[in-house]
């Protein structure tokens, strides 16, 4: 009975290594997908820095040249135009700026002989966050260009100590966690399809009445699909070493825990698309499932910076403690107020528990 | 090891309900071993469930199957080793080329010399030339074929096939039938459920008849035919049906008679000829045309509605 659990474990591992060859679209698609969600995450970074901002200059003086310079290159989130006060005034209408700086023509006058000067600004408030952003940009341009004309009246003093030695943008951050993303993508979706594959074909019918335990050519054929899709994922951390130049301060853990996350996520397919055994609305769930859960679990920036309850229910995904794990063994990040060790120890523990769940969930369909 | 004096699957007072719906009802019948069981119905008849209580995938809710001398449901290891299924819907892998397929069940099965056992049952199905073709590119008839070849890769003592020629071409429909013909000379005992009277009458020793999950009749499919005797088929007017009706009802040996759109179809016992009706007919009315035919098996099933149930 060893012998035969075996033939069928193996017999199964190879007729799916061979029916993924034969579905090579698939899987190119499946892999392009999980490029396209780093591509995703990277224009999360990317949106907001070229808000469309116009400067109306009435002044032809060398501070207002030097304010507007300024101003340009204070703030990162804008993409500052010139225009005529007429243009400027269609363009905001038309809804193509987020906002109109008018400089007063008086502003170089007023400068030099350190009299106040008002600065008006018409925003388009369709969006808070833009408007903050223009709130926050105003300040700190003035502060800049303060300093750099040396005007005594503008006394403010920024004194930044840094947690970190070391800064990490934006778009790094996020294509690092979109990696665990993509394991999700990749895993989840190969396992679910292939197991609803077999109750959608009925091909489980053959499972089912041999004289081995249908788990058994399932577990097969579950780890040939766990072998291609950690195989896939290798393109993805290609495209983000390669492409994004982020190269992992830890590689080992980094591959340790992505690998983790794959066994994970197929398990999770597993039980998907035992429950599911429709091949169609499993990957629909899949996906529909996957940038919830990666938003909420500490991807775009610490779970803890969100509130209590997105912190609360981040622990509930294995996202989050993946996310902890390779921020901090590709960046040196510590984004979890848990341990990295902690957060490796919870991913093994969510790797137990996710095959238990998918075993019971399989074994119950086939009952 | 087959056993020729017991019957190879035995069913006493078996019923099966699925939410209080009752699928099965209160069915006794004995499939002899070594013989080909053919079980026809139309949709909804209750043949699949039938052969599902035989490879224990229904739970009793009354009764006792005994399968090569075992009881059933649960249906244990060494008893699935010794039974071979061909499903209605087939259940191959699509992607999979025919050997691959093959292979893939030989290992579920633990084979011995499986690439060897695969040749034979390629080469005894003559499915050779298709073992390297992805069965998704295969005919409706070659995958038939292919499900069986795999029903037979552990020489099972006990063969169920669910519609054998379901959506399959003439041609292998004889096919298909010269194969099953083949195996049970070996010994094998087959059941098959079908749609098609011709193919009970050209494959199967004896019939049981599932209508609406109960037992109508178990017998030979030539008594069953013979039920509903031979047919003749007449043509004529409208107004020269209802003459022959009221002349014929009540003849010896006229079984039944039954109005069609080109005039009547008469079914008819030993004892009356076909040429005796026409000349009393032609002696009434006016008829276009006429010939003699074998019942099909909608007509069976009406035959076996006049039964007292």
């Amino acid at each position: 009975m060893k012998t035969a659990t075996v033939t069928s474990i193996a017999g199964g591992f190879r007729a799916e290594l061979i029916q993924l060859s034969r579905s090579r679209l698939f899987l190119f698609l499946v892999t392009l997908q999980a490029i396209a969600f780093l591509l995703l995450v990277s224009l999360f970074g990317l949106t907001g820095s070229r808000a469309p901002i116009a400067v109306v200059s009435n002044d032809a003086g060398n501070y207002a040249k030097e304010f507007i310079s300024t101003l340009a290159s204070t703030h990162h989130s804008f993409r500052i135009e010139p225009m005529s006060s007429e243009a400027a005034a269609c363009s905001i209408k038309s809804g193509n700026i987020v906002a109109v700086i008018t400089i007063p023509s008086d502003f170089s006058q007023s400068v030099l002989y350190f009299k106040p000067a008002t600065i008006r600004v018409d925003v388009d408030n369709i969006d808070t966050d833009m408007t903050e952003d223009v709130q926050r940009a105003l300040p700190s341009a003035i502060v800049s260009f303060g300093r750099k004309i040396g005007t005594p009246d503008i006394r403010l003093r920024v004194n930044e100590t840094d947690l970190i030695g070391h800064d990490t943008d934006f778009i790094p951050y996020l294509v690092v966690s979109g990696l665990v993303l993509d394991a999700f993508v990749i895993a989840a979706i190969l396992s679910a399809m292939t197991v609803a594959r077999e109750f959608e074909r009925r091909t489980v019918m053959l499972l089912i009445t041999s004289p081995v335990h249908p788990m058994m050519p399932l577990i097969g054929r579950i780890a040939a699909t766990n072998l291609v899709a950690s195989a896939a994922m290798v393109v993805p951390a290609l495209v983000v070493v390669y492409g994004y130049h982020i190269h992992p301060l830890h590689p080992i853990a980094s591959v340790f825990s992505l690998f983790v996350c794959t066994c994970i996520f197929s398990c999770i397919g597993v039980a998907l698309g035992a429950w599911i055994k429709r091949t169609v609305p499993v990957a629909a769930l899949v996906m529909g499932l996957s940038l919830p859960i990666y938003v909420c679990s500490g991807s775009l920036e610490p779970a803890r910076f969100d509130g209590y309850k997105i912190w609360f229910s981040a622990h509930l995904t294995p996202v989050y403690y993946a996310v902890g794990i390779v921020q901090d063994s590709f960046h040196g990040l510590h984004v979890t107020p848990e341990s990295v060790a902690t957060d490796a120890f919870a991913l093994v523990g969510w790797a137990a528990a996710s095959l238990a769940v998918a075993a019971i969930v399989v074994r119950r369909q086939f009952r | 090891m087959k056993h020729p004096e017991h019957p190879a699957v035995s069913f006493k007072q078996v019923t099966v309900q699925i939410r209080k719906h009752t699928i099965l009802e209160d069915i006794s019948i004995d499939l002899a071993s070594g013989e080909i069981t053919g079980i026809p119905g139309p949709n909804g008849a209750g043949k699949t469930n039938f052969l599902s209580a035989i490879i224990g995938l229904r739970t009793l809710s009354h009764g006792t199957i005994t399968v090569l001398g075992e009881n059933v449901p649960p249906c244990s290891a060494a008893l699935r080793q010794r039974v071979g299924i061909v499903f209605q819907e087939t259940s191959l892998y699509d992607e999979l080329t025919t050997v691959e397929n093959l292979r893939f069940a030989a290992s579920l099965y633990s084979i011995p010399e499986p690439a060897k056992r695969v040749d034979a049952v390629l080469s005894l199905l003559d499915l050779s030339a298709r073992a390297s073709q992805r069965v998704n590119t295969l005919s409706g008839g070659f995958r038939r074929r292919v499900a069986i070849a795999r029903a037979l890769l552990h020489s099972p003592d006990l063969l169920i096939i669910d519609e054998p020629t379901l959506g399959v071409d003439v041609e292998a429909r004889h096919a298909i039938w010269a194969h099953l013909q083949l195996l049970k000379s070996t010994g094998t005992t087959i059941v098959v459920s079908t749609n098609y009277l011709d193919e009970c009458l050209a494959l199967c020793n004896s019939v049981a008849v599932l209508r609406a999950g109960k037992l109508v009749v178990s017998s030979t499919p030539e008594a069953l035919v013979a039920r509903a005797g031979s047919c003749l088929d007449i043509e004529c007017s409208l107004e020269s049906v209802k003459d022959l009706r009221r002349l014929l009802e009540g003849t010896e040996g006229i079984l039944r008679i039954e109005s069609t759109d080109a005039g009547l179809s008469i079914f008819l016992s030993g004892l009356i000829s076909a040429d005796q009706i026409v000349r009393t007919a032609l002696q009434s009315a006016t008829i276009q045309g006429f010939r003699t035919r074998g019942a099909d098996l909608a007509e069976v099933f009406n035959a076996l509605d006049a039964l007292p149930k």
